[in-house]
């Protein structure tokens, strides 16, 4: 199977402090794959980085060919204005958009794609609903009906069952794992450790660098999960320039 | 009577009809503008720009004298030239809207100062560059039928990604370069309303109309097609009313259209539907589900 | 020995015509270009004038510069015309730590009253512009004793054209038919010359730029030139003339032809001195109201 995303010795961070260090590796098409880790161990910044919202300090991410519309993306806290004045439908009808255009009309098919997108995800009866009234977890769902709209082949989701009780948890798991049977893939930051033992194949276990990848019962093993947490959160504001870059610059 | 002070003044005096023309083309296209500027946050623009536009207006000057003309020409393309600046600035870095375009509009408006001062006459450019309801003459009609027409075609084609591009700006980015794209039209379909409605209409109008009327929207609805329906509706009443306010006292024709409409956001503020004061005094009895 | 007297001659010569001739102009500053018109031909070459407001500037709303500040800090007299139309003026003066004598050309004219303000422009009458120059010959004699006769004998020259340039004004105007002596104009500049020549003038707006008309001023201006059939609407240099074509347009009344009120114009504009500015405009009257 090709690789669906190539990270080649990548570098991510704010102000020259890595979030992510020099993270190497491949996605192979159509993965589950689970990337868990500590707080502040870099899993929103690598999503951020996998869909070029944030470009890398050092080497770079490949995404085999996907071009950019078909990603799909659901952002951990969401910069979505609440105050305008648009209603749920139509909020999700947008992730439609490659299909109806900017400039076309939401015709009837459409209109039942969306009505069944609201109801996989629980928010029948919403519809008509301003998005400013919706609670932290109906707004999530609001956000995954849309991912389910927009049909991409790649999906990244930074914990999308954070404000969710168990009963929809689960009903949402169940449409991430149809993707995964339409050959889609699908990459997801979780912090419950029992959801992704259940559910996900393949774990990336994180701590700005890589702790362990591969099968997920051979990464979520202690001695892996206790090196993760020895990881310091904090940036070190005295820190040198990173050596191992130094280095291979002069090898070059 | 209430013809007397309704309807005579249109039937008798040319300059009124011409008037009612104009306010009612500038609120076709200001108007629903103003309603965006208003939700992205970006309220204070039409100010900034008014001087943003002066070093455009000045080279016109310079280069062509008194030309009203060669200084629009001057004002659209200095007004663009800041407000490409300013979005570019906003969408790559760490500033926001409001500071990017403050920072822009000052330095132009320094700059136009400038210009004018080497020239060496005083003449007030801007007072020259802005007209006044009352003199609309066949050639400003034109400009502002014109430009309500390009801002009503142009808004219903950039009319999406702009709506989503308000609401959540980050969705765009990560899936199609159409958010900066539409951004940007916007920004000139904005520069382009403003330099006209000055030139036309003068600054307090050609502001006013854009931002009141969508003030006074969002009391009333809580929707979008409702809100622009809204502060079309408003801001045509206003100038409507406004004309008929100067003609019978003294007051002059811009200033009364806009007292007329900052007084129907007023009645808004208490009386509207949504979140009016009035209504959060006294709310409605709660529903069943 | 004949060279050597020559040379000391010459030397004498030179050093008893030099101080004269190195005998520097008196520095005066001028409020606006009308003033400065006034004060050169006074001053003549005695005198190195210069204006602030120059030529087709607007006096009632000019921004002093820093340069300003200089001007009338080399200063030993300024020129000024009061009557509030240098409103931007006192701030100058501070700013410049004023040590120039200061002369108000309008004392000894009764202004004419604008609303609750007085009215300016006095200089649109030519008998006032007889009191400003007299009251710039003595100012000028004030602060250059020594050229007191030349100022005198100029002034005298100058008045005697004012004089004829009066006498032109009243003939011109006395061909206009009694009914025909009304006119629009934009801004309420010429009260002095519509009382002295006994010509009407009509304006929407108020006596500076920053007024804006209201519909009823304008509705009333209109129904006015219809009923009285007045036969012209005239431009000016400052403002917008749109509301004036407007007028024109809906009252049939024709647009005479721009007048200048404030300013003068530059060297090759219509108007670069006062007296082609007062020949320009009674030109510009007579030709649109005659027929």
């Amino acid at each position: 199977m090709s690789a669906q995303l190539q990270f080649r010795d990548v570098t991510l961070g704010y102000d020259r402090h890595p979030a992510v260090h020099h993270l190497s590796g491949e996605v192979a098409t159509g993965a589950l794959l689970a990337v868990v880790g500590p707080n502040g161990a870099g899993k929103s910044t690598l999503f951020r980085g996998v869909v070029g919202i944030l470009k890398p300090l050092a080497g770079s991410i490949l995404t085999g060919g996907v071009a950019a519309r078909n990603i799909a993306y659901l952002p951990q806290s969401a910069d979505i204005d609440r105050s305008f004045p648009i209603s749920v439908f139509d909020f999700v009808g947008t992730g439609l958009w490659r299909q109806t255009g900017f400039f076309g009309g939401v015709g009837k098919e459409a209109r039942a794609s969306v009505a069944q997108a609201l109801a996989a995800v629980g928010l029948s009866g919403f519809e008509n609903r301003g998005i400013g009234t919706l609670s932290g977890g109906q707004m999530q769902r609001m956000l995954f009906a849309r991912v389910l709209l927009q049909d991409a082949r790649l999906i990244v989701l930074d914990e999308p069952f954070n404000a969710i009780d168990t009963k929809t948890s689960a009903d949402l798991m169940a449409l991430v794992e149809r993707w995964h049977a339409e050959k889609r893939t699908v990459l997801a930051a979780l912090h419950d450790m029992d959801l992704v033992r259940a559910h996900f194949p393949e774990t990336l276990l994180l701590a700005r660098g890589k702790v362990a990848w591969g099968a997920t019962a051979e990464v979520l093993t202690s001695e892996n999960l206790a090196e993760a947490r020895r990881m310091c959160e904090a940036f070190d504001d005295s820190a040198a320039a990173c050596v191992v870059d130094t280095d291979a610059s002069k090898a070059a | 009577m209430i013809y007397d002070a309704l309807i005579a003044p249109f039937i008798e005096f040319e300059f009124m009809r011409r008037a009612l023309a104009a306010v009612v083309a500038l609120s076709l296209g200001a108007a629903p503008i103003g309603v965006f500027l208003m939700l992205r946050r970006m309220s204070l623009v039409g100010d900034a720009m008014a001087h943003a536009i002066l070093p455009g207006a000045a080279v016109g000057f310079l280069l062509s004298g008194l030309n009203l003309f060669a200084m629009t020409a001057g004002g659209l393309i200095a007004g663009f030239a800041v407000a490409l600046l300013a979005g570019l600035v906003a969408r790559t870095t760490d500033l926001k809207e409001d500071a990017s375009l403050a920072t822009f509009y000052l330095a132009s408006l320094a700059l136009g100062v400038t210009i004018v001062s080497v020239k060496g006459t005083n003449i007030d450019l801007l007072h020259v560059l802005f007209g006044n309801i009352l003199a609309m003459d066949d050639q400003t009609l034109l400009v502002v039928a014109f430009n309500a027409t390009l801002t009503l075609i142009v808004l219903a084609v950039i009319y999406r990604p702009l709506v989503i591009e308000s609401v959540d700006p980050l969705f765009l980015r990560t899936v199609s370069r159409a958010g900066a794209l539409a951004h940007l039209t916007f920004l000139a379909l904005v520069v382009v309303n403003l330099v006209n409605g000055f030139q036309a209409l003068g600054t307090l109008l050609a502001v006013g109309l854009m931002i009141l009327p969508a003030g006074t929207a969002r009391f009333w609805s809580r929707e979008l097609t409702g809100m622009i329906s809204i502060a079309v509706a408003s801001a045509i009443i206003s100038g409507y009313a406004g004309l008929v306010l100067s003609f019978q006292t003294r007051i002059p024709s811009g200033p009364a259209i806009i007292l007329v409409s900052a007084g129907l956001y007023v009645v808004s503020i208490l009386f509207g539907n949504v979140r009016g004061v009035v209504r959060q005094l006294f709310p409605a009895p709660h529903l069943e589900a | 020995m004949q060279a050597w007297r020559g040379l000391l001659v010459a030397l004498a010569v030179s050093l008893g015509v030099s101080p004269a001739q190195a005998q520097t102009r008196l520095n005066v500053v001028a409020s606006f270009s009308i003033l400065g018109d006034f004060v050169k031909n006074v001053g003549g070459d005695r005198v190195a004038v210069t204006t602030l407001v120059g030529p087709d500037g607007d006096v009632h709303v000019y921004t002093p510069t820093p340069a300003d500040v200089r001007k009338i800090a080399d200063a030993k007299l300024l020129v000024i015309n009061g009557f509030g139309l240098e409103g931007w003026l006192p701030r100058l003066l501070q700013a410049a730590g004023n040590r120039a004598s200061i002369v108000t050309v309008t004392s000894g004219i009764t202004p004419l009253k604008a609303g609750s303000d007085a009215d300016p422009h006095a200089w649109q009458s030519v008998a006032n512009a007889g009191k400003y120059v007299a009251n710039i010959r003595d100012a000028l004699i004030a602060a250059d004793p020594p050229d007191a006769d030349f100022f005198r004998q100029n002034a005298q020259a100058y008045l005697a054209k004012l004089d004829a340039l009066d006498g032109e004004v009243r003939q011109a105007l006395s061909r206009i038919p009694e009914g025909h002596r009304r006119v629009i104009s934009t801004h309420d500049a010429f009260g002095y010359f519509a009382v002295r020549y006994g010509i009407q003038f009509i304006a929407p707006v108020g006596v500076s730029t920053e007024a804006e008309p209201s519909a009823r001023d304008i509705a009333k201006i209109i129904a006015q030139v219809k009923a009285e059939r007045i036969p012209a609407v005239f431009l000016e240099r400052i403002g917008d003339p749109r509301l004036m074509q407007r007028i024109s347009a809906e009252t049939g009344a024709r647009i005479g032809g721009t007048l200048y009120s404030d300013a003068l114009t530059g060297e090759k504009g219509d108007a670069p001195t006062y007296i082609d500015m007062v020949r320009h405009n009674i030109t510009t009257l007579t030709s649109a109201l005659a027929n």
